[in-house]
């Protein structure tokens, strides 16, 4: 199977609005991303620098200002289940069991398709995600993971091309959260999907992705670094939580979060191992040098 | 044991669903459940609202006695007890008397025996009360009179006396008038001062007099209680003879089957009448046969023409005011579905509601009726009224143009706060439900039918309550002004009836519509808790 390189394709990705006293004010500028056909993103960085605006873009859900985002062969407008979406919150109807929850979208998308077929496709989607028992169960007999299970449920069922996640597991306790991202992790190892992830979390940013992509502050946030994370997959939490490469990866992004996140210019990526940590003041300014004269 | 407990939570369940939460400590109570939060609970919430109740009632009954009204005082709370009973009495005689008038056979003759027995003990009744009446009456007028006699003396005496002292007053000044010498100014000022004195004195006399009358009046009208309550029952007594013949007379004479009889019994005897008989007399004799089988088949179908009784009225003004809801809401959810899903629509109306949200519904009644009287203007004749009347269960109401005028108030003056609340829940949707049904790329309908609707209905239930709660109140006011049969037109009648007995029928009104108005709002406070799912917006 040949894989695409260029499956989605975000292309100098800008997002303005409107400022009734000066200039529109620029929360994302000059956004560049290639994401591989199969390839799990991760983007971090700080609160604000404007992730989920990149990522509801590309969910279709908020408007582009400029530039443009190529899913498949295809400029995207507007949002569509091809690029199915998990919210931080499970926003499930709570007048709808999870079953019908989950049925809403299935019916919609294939509406050709026979009703057995649509009740096979829901009940596989819940019970991937562990929910085979309570698909009769409504959103308020169910606790925050298991909502949040319905989502994700109703995110898949829709087969999507891409999976957007927009921190899917912010508002849940750390064991469940755990449980969520092993089971994100097995349905796109099986569904071989392209996912995107937002995240807080450093530990999740790297367990989780094929290459983290972290943005620099805003306004005008764009991309600062790309790092490559070449654990092999499936992936296994004990190993990989003991290999001395995640502690390296992980104070890569804590380093640059902490002290690299301000620099604005050309993107550094980082491959095959390759990273870098915590730096003295020296080659912090050197690093800031070299973006800006790249840029100019 | 678990079985009990099961009973325990549907109870439980069943209350809170129904908002009677006070009764929820009487049921964990019964389960032993901490007895001592329990009686405090019942002790706050049934103990507490019970005397507040008992402190109404002796209120209401010891300043009833001090408000004077046209028609005697303020019923107090027995007084209206009692007009209950006389309303709903009247309601059950009227039953009876359509009974009376359906029954045939043994039945028949049974019941006439009754109502004969019971007529004759009433007719003894009546002499009874009659002569105590006459007793009561005279043994008052004996105490009036007495204390009258002393007062009526000192009147009389007075009057006399003043009346002399006045001509005797007036023959002084006239033979005074006649000395006086003209010119002399000081001696024409002492004269007119001296008629002056006399005038005024004349007028305090008059004055004097006229309040010793008052006093002499005031006795008389002195009610006696005694004497009222021996009225009160030659009136009941009354009734009852008068109902129990008319009675006797929808048993025995004025019976269908009766009727019918006789009828029959008379086109027999013409028909052989009719055989020997030739030129313009058979030709009568054939027609009046005729016209007697037209009577006697109308007879057959007829039914007593039965009064409105207070219990139709009131199943008549509920039906009325869910008629005019459901036009409400067959307007207002509508509406509030599209002003709350498009700005353009909301600003296009927003004048319409603005103006026409602050009407009264004492406007629109008059213009409703005529616009309803204008389109159905003989109702006997009209092919709707008559399909309306044959229907099943709502036929027995009639509808009328009164009827649809009411309700149209009704609806009229009733959907605004359904529609504001419809605007406002279709409006603050949740935006993350909305995103989602834009990933999933939901169709206008599929959107409207399973998120905008769903997640707007407890506000539109919340808006659907206050409409019924307004409804009600403005059909009461709209039956009076209409005439159409209902609790407000009972009220009308006992208006213009002025019955010694009236006030307390229309005080016993004002329970009955409130209580109907509580039900009401309770049964759509359980709908609307029905339809409210958790982190809904509440108000």
């Amino acid at each position: 199977m040949s894989t695409n390189s260029k499956f989605v394709e975000i292309s100098n990705l800008i997002k303005e609005y409107p400022n009734p006293y000066g200039d529109p004010f620029r929360v994302v500028e000059d956004f560049n991303l290639n994401i591989k056909e199969g390839e799990f993103i991760s983007l971090i960085g700080h609160s604000g620098c404007g992730k989920s605006t990149v990522l509801t873009m590309l969910a279709g859900l908020n408007e582009i200002s400029g530039g443009g985002i190529i899913v498949g062969d295809r400029e995207i407008d507007g949002p569509g289940p091809d690029r199915s979406v998990v919210f931080q919150a499970p926003c499930l109807m709570p007048w709808m069991t999870a079953y019908q929850n989950v049925m809403l979208g299935v019916k919609n998308v294939y509406p050709h398709v026979d009703k057995a077929t649509q009740k096979q496709i829901v009940e596989h989607a819940l019970s991937v995600v562990g929910l085979a028992d309570a698909m009769k169960k409504y959103p308020k007999e169910l606790s925050g993971g298991m909502q949040q299970r319905v989502g994700i449920a109703r995110a898949i069922a829709l087969q999507p091309k891409v999976l957007l996640l927009d921190e899917p597991f912010g508002r849940l306790d750390s064991l469940t959260r755990m449980e969520l991202q092993d089971v994100i992790i097995d349905i796109l190892e099986r569904e071989k999907l392209t996912a995107m992830i937002v995240t807080h979390d450093v530990d999740e940013a790297v367990f989780m992705a094929d290459r983290c992509v972290m943005m620099s502050n805003g306004p005008r946030a764009g991309l600062g670094e790309i790092l490559e994370i070449d654990f092999p997959r499936p992936r296994n939490r004990e190993e990989i939580f003991s290999d001395p490469k995640f502690f390296s990866y992980r104070e890569h992004l804590l380093a640059f979060l902490e002290q690299r996140s301000h620099i604005k210019g050309d993107t550094r990526v980082f491959s095959a191992g390759e990273t870098l940590g915590f730096l003295n003041k020296e080659e912090i300014e050197e690093i800031q040098h070299q973006s800006e004269a790249v840029v100019a | 044991m678990k079985l009990l407990k099961q009973l325990k939570y549907s109870l439980l369940k069943v209350i809170d669903l129904s908002g009677l939460t006070f009764l929820a400590p009487i049921v964990r109570l019964c389960y032993g459940e901490e007895p001592k939060v329990q009686l405090q609970k019942i002790g706050q919430w049934i103990l507490v609202p019970i005397a507040g109740v008992c402190a109404f009632l002796f209120l209401w009954h010891i300043t009833s006695g001090s408000i004077q009204t046209k028609s005697g005082t303020l019923p107090n709370p027995v007084e209206t007890w009692q007009g209950y009973n006389a309303i709903d009495t009247q309601a059950e005689r009227e039953g009876l008397k359509k009974t009376s008038y359906e029954l045939v056979g043994e039945e028949r003759d049974q019941m006439l025996a009754d109502a004969e027995d019971r007529l004759a003990e009433v007719k003894v009744q009546v002499a009874e009360t009659n002569a105590a009446v006459t007793a009561a009456k005279e043994a008052v007028d004996a105490q009036t009179k007495e204390l009258i006699a002393p007062l009526d003396k000192e009147y009389k005496e007075l009057k006399s006396q003043y009346k002399a002292a006045s001509k005797a007053r007036k023959a002084v000044l006239v033979t005074d008038a006649d000395s006086l010498k003209a010119g002399n100014v000081a001696e024409y000022n002492a004269y007119y001062e001296k008629v002056e004195e006399s005038v005024v004195k004349t007028a305090q006399e008059k004055e004097e007099l006229s309040i010793l009358k008052k006093k002499i009046d005031k006795i008389r009208e002195i009610k006696s209680p005694e004497v009222a309550k021996a009225l009160l029952e030659q009136t009941f007594a009354a009734e009852e003879a008068q109902y129990l013949s008319k009675q006797i007379e929808l048993l025995s004479d004025r019976n269908r089957a009766v009727q019918v009889e006789t009828a029959t019994g008379m086109i027999s005897t013409y028909n052989e009448e009719f055989l020997s008989l030739t030129g313009k007399a058979a030709y009568d004799k054939a027609r009046s046969i005729a016209k007697a089988k037209e009577r006697l088949s109308k007879m057959e179908s007829s039914s007593y023409a039965q009064p409105a009784t207070i219990w139709y009225q009131v199943k008549r003004s509920i039906f009325c005011v869910f008629t005019g809801f459901i036009i409400g809401t067959a307007i207002a959810v509508p509406i509030g579905i599209l002003c709350g899903l498009n700005s353009t629509f909301m600003a296009a109306m927003t004048p319409f509601i603005a103006i026409f949200k602050p009407v009264s519904p004492i406007v629109w009644l008059p213009i409703a009726l005529i616009i309803v009287s204008g389109l159905i203007p003989d109702p006997d004749n009209n092919p709707l009224m008559l399909f309306l009347w044959d229907l099943p269960l709502i036929g027995e109401y009639k509808i009328n143009p009164a009827f649809i005028a009411s309700a149209v108030t009704v609806a009229l003056c009733s959907l605004w706060a359904t529609l504001a609340n419809t605007a406002l829940g279709v409006a603050s949707i949740d935006k993350d439900h909305m995103n989602v049904a834009r990933v999933l790329k939901l169709g206008f309908f599929a959107r409207l039918f399973k998120i905008v609707i769903p997640s707007a209905l407890p506000l539109i239930f919340a808006g659907l309550r206050i409409s019924l709660g307004v409804g009600w109140m403005v059909l009461i006011a709209a039956e009076l002004l209409s005439s159409s049969e209902g609790i407000g037109k009972f009220v009308w009648d006992q208006f213009n009836n002025g019955a010694s007995d009236s006030l307390a029928k229309m005080m016993v009104v004002v329970f009955l519509v409130g209580i109907i108005g509580l039900i009401l709002d309770r049964i759509m406070i359980v709908f609307q808790r029905m339809v409210t799912f958790e982190g809904s917006v509440s108000v």
